[in-house]
């Protein structure tokens, strides 16, 4: 038996972020305004706010739709209800990955970002091309600094659950 | 002072729980209690003849009264005492049996004590009441309405049937408002410019359902006069004479003289696009808008006409009308009501750019699809796209475009739905072959026979699409627009292309509504329109006595609910007007002159405008219009000078309430002092007792107008005096008969609180609940609350005096 339920919504509203998720009539405006929703079907923001809404807390955090947001804001420039679409999804992101739900990909960023300071890998073939063009070269990140910050922020919680998932 | 007391046993309810006698000795020992009687009723019968009696015999000049039904006996004493000219305000009524016995059946013995007290105070305040005079004041019999739309031809016809003369004042060279441009009307399909017929006898004209604006003879009706190209400037004045200005600009033609010809418009150089209907044609600088509108003479525009450098109109008119000289005139009329009627206007839907409106010819709004739609308009009837001039065959209509949208209006405008459901049916009508889809979030059609509309389109192949449109784009190749949308049943994102796109815009209100609130002194809600008194039971009555407001000024409506609306407006202001004067009890705030000086406060206050100041020896102070005045008394209670004071609640009167309400009988037992408001909180105190719930009887209630009336030094007097804790319980904030009362008590409280902490008092001895009526339950929840509190902090050992 399907159960509907407004539990998550309480849930996601109390989160940064979330609060407005409740103003929500359905319209569809956030869809239709979404560059990503245009290509594939993978992607609704209104429906993610509607299952948000009906209680499907698992298939909204298991799910794949929560990470395919591309954070253009459009959405939330249109929405005629204000709901903050794109900080909605931040929120939902958060309690997927406080839950350990996280896509690999984000998890290589995550530890790109601890072990080396950066998002992306910088390769040689970059360094080259910089001294090409008469660039000086990057500077090194301060790692520690940056390790420092993100044990001290909430990044520090993520970095515990992704280290408990590997 | 010889104050008698009359204690009524209610067919034996009061003596099956309290001690009658023994209630009955204690009033007997109160100095200044010279009559003290017990009897079944006092509110009707004998009983009531002895009050009368007693009053006339000079045995007593001050009564306390106890009965079981307060209010209803309250009125039937008071009307009996007024006829034998005893005024009544000599008298206070308690309500034993509400107040002492039901609410505390399981406490019988405390009950007495409470009884006793209830009593005491009573008589204190007795002894300090002052009779109230009544006053007449006069009225001129007329009215003037405001906007010469649907609502306000309505309400002059209502009010001329009735029997009194009308003003209506109008801005627009014509009269007819938005009626005049939407052809049609639901749910009955016919003429949008129909009135109803008004009654009177001549020849030739009987009475019908209704009539054509242009052939009704309202303008001819006895006693109407009709202002056009007018606009109220100022109302000065009191609720039943008000001097009203009015400017009106110069039509320069003789209403008197034009036959409507239009001769002159044939003659006319200047061309400019014709806004009435929607830039769709041009017109003259010497123009009407369309040959059915009234008055059915012509109007030149000032702002294009070339006057005196041309002058052709004024060579070929055949009955020489047209006047270039006409200058603008000033009227001041006198009247003893108003109704505004000024309507709402289409909110312009240019500010949500992603619709392109005013930049895509073929983008449109929905008032001026139904200037298509008029066989007589600038397309015959036939929707166009105004690109091209092509007939539209597939139209795409978006809903609540500036509508239930938190950037623009958080509002449903209502009647949207049904113009658009119109048009499809009227569009399907002309021409079943077009195509016509509707984006929607809700369709609501909650009239009568509005669903059949809904029905009647899914019937017509009209194709619903729920969902709104993120933006309008124009396809390159074709030229047309192109609707983005998804379609939330099925989640597809769809690619609308249309030949002409309508929005179905919010309906906002009339330009100008908030200045002609500024002058009336009335006001506009947070959605802009006018606010009513009261949005369930007195939704055309304003809180300014004699100001009224109908149809689309107060919400977007459709006739039905207009002409309704306009009926209920004109009622209200006959009622008003009938007798030709207002007879009014002066309780009301009084300004003490030495005292008052240079603060302003209460004229800010003062929910109905009925404190204005004015230069007394170099000093600004307060006066109060005894007309305006409703005798909430939150004035009072703002003060910081307490130099106003209302009648039959002054400082003197209330505070020997509370100090006798503090009288501790049994030493032991806490008291709590509840001063409740004579709305919703006595209401609610009242139904804990009426619905038998029961709540301690160490709480003791005293009653004024509105608890905006109160002081912090009544509370701290209440402390001072002994009590232990203090509840205010005033109504709801969003339900406050006097608006704010609610909240400044609220204030008061909080700002008691403050000062009690400074004073060494535990602040939570003093609560501010805020109830309706059905919450009697919630007031003994508080009462119980309170009396905990006051039991477990105990007596206050020291207050430091101020």
């Amino acid at each position: 038996m399907i159960r509907v339920s407004a539990d998550f919504a309480k849930e996601v509203k109390k989160r940064l972020g979330g609060e407005t998720i409740t103003n929500c009539y359905q319209c569809g405006t956030c869809t239709s305004s979404c560059p990503v929703a245009r290509v594939t079907n993978r992607f609704n923001p209104r429906k993610l706010i509607v299952q948000s809404l009906r209680g499907k807390r698992d298939d909204v955090l298991t799910g794949e739709m929560i990470w395919l947001c591309c954070s253009c804001f459009n959405c939330q420039e249109r929405c005629p209800q204000r709901v903050e679409i794109a900080d909605l999804i931040y929120a939902l992101r958060n309690i997927a990955i406080s839950e350990g739900n996280v896509p690999n990909i984000y998890s290589e960023f995550v530890s790109a970002l601890y072990s080396e300071g950066k998002l992306v890998k910088v390769a040689g073939f970059t360094e080259k091309q910089r001294e090409n063009f008469g660039l000086p070269p990057l500077k090194k990140p301060d790692v520690e600094a940056i390790r420092a910050i993100l044990a001290e922020t909430s990044f520090g919680e993520v970095l515990k659950v992704l280290e408990g998932k590997e | 002072m010889k104050v008698g007391v009359f204690i009524s046993d209610c067919g034996g309810l009061v003596s099956k729980v309290l001690d009658i006698g023994d209630i009955e000795k204690y009033i007997r020992g109160i100095d200044g209690v010279k009559l003290v009687e017990v009897r079944d009723s006092f509110s009707s019968g004998e009983g009531l003849e002895r009050i009368v009696r007693a009053f006339k015999e000079r045995r007593i000049d001050r009564a306390v009264v106890t009965e079981c039904s307060p209010k209803i006996a309250e009125i039937r004493i008071l009307n009996r005492l007024k006829e034998e000219g005893v005024n009544p305000y000599l008298v206070e009524i308690v309500d034993l049996l509400g107040s002492c016995i039901l609410p505390h059946r399981s406490w019988p013995d405390k009950a007495v004590e409470k009884a006793k007290v209830t009593l005491l105070a009573a008589v204190e305040r007795a002894k300090l009441l002052e009779p109230i005079e009544s006053r007449r004041f006069p009225i001129e019999k007329s009215a003037l309405i405001i906007g010469g739309g649907l609502a306000g031809i309505n309400a002059a016809i209502e009010l001329i049937d009735t029997g009194f003369e009308v003003t209506l004042v109008e801005r627009e060279p014509f009269i007819g408002g938005l009626a005049a441009r939407m052809v049609r009307f639901f749910p009955t399909d016919d003429c949008a410019l129909c009135v109803q017929a008004p009654i009177y006898e001549l020849k030739g004209v009987t009475k019908t359902s209704r009539k054509g604006l242009y052939r009704s003879g309202v303008s001819e009706l006895p006693g109407l006069n009709i202002y056009t190209n007018s606009r109220v400037v100022s109302v000065e004045g009191e609720p039943g004479n008000f001097t009203v200005t009015i400017e009106k600009k110069p039509r320069y033609v003789d209403e008197t003289k034009c036959i409507g010809c239009g001769e002159c418009t044939k003659v006319c150089p200047v061309e400019v696009p014709d806004l009435f209907n929607a830039k769709l044609k041009s017109r003259k600088a010497i123009y009407i808008n369309a040959p059915n509108l009234y008055p059915p003479v012509y109007a030149i525009d000032e702002t294009i006409c070339k006057f005196k450098e041309c002058a052709k109109c004024v060579e070929v008119c055949p009955t020489k009308a047209i006047d270039l000289d006409q200058k603008a005139e000033t009227i001041k009329l006198r009247v003893g009501a108003i109704i505004v009627a000024t309507g709402f206007e289409e909110f312009n839907p240019e500010v949500i750019k992603e619709y392109h409106y005013g930049e895509y010819p073929d983008v449109i709004t929905q008032s001026e699809l139904a200037r298509m739609l008029d066989p007589f308009g600038p397309t015959g009837g036939i929707p166009i796209r105004p690109s091209t001039g092509e007939k539209a065959k597939k139209i795409v209509m978006i809903q609540c475009v500036g509508s239930r949208d938190r950037r623009y209006n958080r509002y449903c405008s209502g009647i949207c739905c049904m113009i658009a459901l119109k048009h499809a049916d009227m569009i399907k009508k002309l021409d079943p072959e077009s195509e016509v889809q509707i984006c929607y979030i809700d369709i609501r059609t909650t009239g009568r026979m509005h669903e059949d509309y809904y029905e009647r389109a899914r019937e017509q192949g009209v194709i619903f699409v729920k969902g709104r449109p993120t933006e309008i784009v124009l396809n390159p190749d074709s030229g047309k627009p192109v609707v983005i949308v998804e379609d939330g049943l099925t989640g597809e994102i769809l690619n609308l292309e249309a030949d002409l796109v309508v929005l179905s815009t919010a309906f906002v209100p009339s330009s100008g509504s908030k200045e002609l609130a500024e002058i009336l002194g009335i006001e506009v809600a947070e959605d802009g329109f006018f606010k009513e008194y009261n949005s369930k039971l007195r939704p055309t009555e304003t809180k300014i006595r004699g100001i009224y407001i109908c149809g689309g000024a107060t919400y977007p409506k459709d006739a039905p609910t207009t002409a309704l609306h306009a009926s209920s407006a004109a009622l209200k202001a006959g009622k008003f007007l009938r007798s030709g004067e207002i007879t009014k009890d002066l309780k009301v705030a009084v300004v003490n002159e030495e005292l008052c000086g240079d603060c302003e406060f209460c004229p800010v206050v003062c929910p109905y405008g009925a404190i204005t100041t004015v230069e007394k020896e170099g000093h600004v102070v307060a006066r109060v219009s005894e007309l305006r005045c409703e005798g909430c008394g939150i004035c009072v209670g703002t003060c910081p000078k307490n130099a106003i004071e209302l009648k039959h609640y002054t400082d003197d009167q209330i505070l020997a309430q509370i100090r006798a309400l503090a009288t501790k009988l049994d030493p032991k037992e806490p008291v709590v002092l509840a001063i409740c408001c004579a709305e919703c909180g006595h209401c609610a105190i009242e139904s804990s007792g009426i619905f038998l719930i029961e709540y301690p009887p160490n709480v003791r209630v005293m009653k004024v107008p509105c608890a905006g009336v109160l002081k912090v030094h009544h509370f701290l007097e209440a402390f001072n005096a002994g009590v232990d804790a203090i509840m205010v319980v005033g109504c709801k904030p969003e339900g406050c008969h006097y608006e704010y009362g609610s909240i400044k008590a609220a204030q008061k409280v909080a700002f008691t609180k403050t000062l009690l902490k400074a004073l060494g008092i535990e602040p939570e001895r003093i609560e501010m609940f805020q109830m309706v009526h059905i919450e009697g339950d919630r007031f003994a929840e508080a009462a119980k609350l309170m009396v905990e509190r006051a039991s477990s902090l105990g007596s206050i050992k020291e207050m430091i005096k101020i």
